[in-house]
């Protein structure tokens, strides 16, 4: 195992109160992807 | 009055039976033609198959879901295709083979004004020789009975570790043409993260095999992804992943033969090459299912329906991969020689893959097949609902809803492990799905900000939200439809 990620992202990626917020952050942003729509691409 | 028949009943033809149901009038029937008892939610076999999720979590019974929805329900499996009916049968029609109750085994013809063939793939195991679920130690999770069996077999092997037993764990894809990658990604991810949990980590090799040039491809050529503000290539951000994770891999490799423990595979150097292992996932190859059609006199036109998959309006000219455009992908999923066919998900034939195709010294074709995952099946279903009701209602041709998979974009949230304060998950959304060099020459065919990537326990409560919310739409409760395809 060869460490890639650093004690400092990981305790970022781990702790529970940031990833509060980025669980927030991403719900919306992947709504707003979806939400986005959606079309053909021949008579664009 | 039109009759509407769905064949499948998984995420396509589901979505467009729930659709169709809800925006039609009751005196247009509605009619599910689908050899499985349940509703499965896919993804979530990935937990399945470490079991932290029984079968029964993911999956409930169509059939009382039906009867209270007014969607007529046959639980049998399409046979052959007569979309100009016969000598007797005036309407198109497909023959249906009942697979349970007191009907088993006798057929129907179940004739239609409109058909929608949502039918997925078939699980092509016989494409490689000795790949089989729960044969040789090689698995699969593809459904919750596989993934139950793999769970079965990972959890007696994890007890063998706790002995001292050093094992090896081979996960990726079983053909050289496998898809669905992503699913085989999570799976390593979740199974070495239950190792850990089990304390016996490092009493295994954890081997990834894939038929991918790149780390990260997932048969959709890569992506280049904003991560945090850097700007980071797939292929580095699943390296990175792997590397912490301790899990060393094969690429280029197109497996072609199992034996007990032992997967044969030909990597793009030409070079025949096998890999050991005590317990491996394998994901098959995908194929049409072998449909046949006939025309009103009985002659064979399987052709004019289908390449495999069913041909829809994409452009299925052969052309070299520098020539490959997003307008060869199809938008309204309509069958150019029958207007009243449709095939969302993933029943439909794609021109060519997404990756760029490459062949062994041997000229042996080893590349990814493109997925169409969740999102891009449930997007494509309601599409072709809505315009059958158009159809319907206003009795126009035109079909105005259009859905291009390179003018759309998928999430695609990859379970990394299962917990909730200890569980990871990576995020990952592209658009458009298939790259659009000419719109974004420089970002590698899509649109960076709309195309990104983040790891973290966040990743994990979303995959976790998304199977619960999934399942509450499927089963057609209270205001589902404001939940996004
Ligand atoms: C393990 C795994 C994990 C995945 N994880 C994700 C994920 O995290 N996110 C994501 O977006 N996608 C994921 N996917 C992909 C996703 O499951 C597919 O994109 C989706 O299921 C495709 O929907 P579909 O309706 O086209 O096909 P399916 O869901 O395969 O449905 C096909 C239906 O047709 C029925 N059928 C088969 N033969 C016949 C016949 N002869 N007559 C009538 N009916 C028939 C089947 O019983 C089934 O009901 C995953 C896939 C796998 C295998």
């Amino acid at each position: 195992m060869t460490r890639r990620i650093s004690k400092y992202k990981r305790f970022v990626m781990m702790n529970p109160t940031i990833q509060f917020f980025k669980f927030i952050y991403l719900s919306i942003k992947v709504l707003v992807i979806v939400a986005g729509g959606h079309g053909g691409t021949r008579n664009a | 009055m039109a009759k509407i028949v769905i064949l499948g009943a998984g995420i396509a033809g589901h979505v467009a039976a729930s659709h169709l149901r809800r925006k039609l009038p009751k005196e247009h029937e509605v009619v599910v033609v689908s050899p499985n008892s349940n509703y499965q939610w896919i993804p979530s076999n990935i937990w399945v198959g470490i079991g932290r999720m029984k079968p029964k979590d993911i999956l409930f019974p169509l059939a009382p879901l039906y009867a209270k929805k007014h969607i007529d329900f046959k639980q049998a499996k399409a046979v052959s295709f007569h979309p100009e009916g016969d000598q007797q049968e005036a309407k198109p029609y497909v023959v249906a083979e009942y697979v349970a109750g007191n009907e088993k085994g006798t057929t129907e013809k179940v004739t239609y004004d409109y058909l929608i063939n949502a039918t997925g793939p078939k699980l092509n195991f016989e494409a490689t020789e000795g790949l089989s679920p729960g044969k040789n130690k090689a698995h699969s999770v593809c459904t919750y009975i596989h993934a139950d069996e793999a769970w079965n077999a990972l959890s007696d092997l994890i007890q063998q570790m706790k002995q001292g037993k050093k094992a090896k764990i081979l996960i990726g894809t079983g053909h050289a043409k496998s898809t669905c990658q992503g699913a085989a990604f999570e799976y390593i991810l979740n199974v070495e993260q239950e190792l850990r949990r089990h304390k016996v980590r490092d009493m295994a090799k954890i081997t990834w095999i894939s038929n991918e040039y790149h780390l990260g491809d997932f048969g959709m050529d890569g992506m280049l992804l904003s991560y945090g503000s850097n700007i980071m290539k797939s292929s580095e951000m699943v390296g990175m992943v792997f590397e912490d994770r301790g899990i060393s891999w094969i690429l280029g490799a197109g497996v072609h033969k199992v034996e007990d423990g032992l997967a044969h595979y030909e990597n793009l150097e030409g070079e025949q090459k096998q890999e050991s292992f005590d317990f491996a996932m394998l994901i098959p190859s995908f194929s049409g299912h072998g449909f046949k059609a006939y025309d009103k006199m009985g002659n064979d036109i399987t052709d004019r329906l289908f390449r495999g998959f069913m041909i829809v309006d994409a452009d299925y000219t052969p052309k070299p991969y520098e020539e490959w455009s997003v307008q060869d992908w199809p938008e309204t999923y309509q069958n150019p020689s029958y207007p009243n066919i449709f095939a969302p998900g993933i029943a439909f034939a794609p021109p060519h893959s997404i990756s760029k195709p490459r062949k062994s010294k041997n000229g042996t074709d080893i590349t990814p097949a493109p997925p169409r995952t969740g999102m891009p099946s449930g997007i494509t279903a309601k599409l072709v609902a809505d315009n059958i009701i158009e159809m319907i209602k206003h009795s126009d041709n035109e079909l105005h809803h259009k859905g291009s998979m390179g003018n759309m974009g998928a999430a695609c949230i990859a379970s990394a492990g299962f917990g909730m304060t200890k569980g990871s998950g990576i995020s990952i959304t592209t658009f458009p799905i298939v790259p659009d060099f000419k719109k974004y020459p420089d970002t590698h065919g899509r649109k960076l900000g709309k195309t990104f990537g983040a790891i973290g326990l966040a990743g994990h409560w979303l995959k976790l939200a998304l199977h619960y919310a999934f399942l509450y739409k499927a089963k057609m409760k209270p205001f589902w439809w404001l939940i996004p395809e």
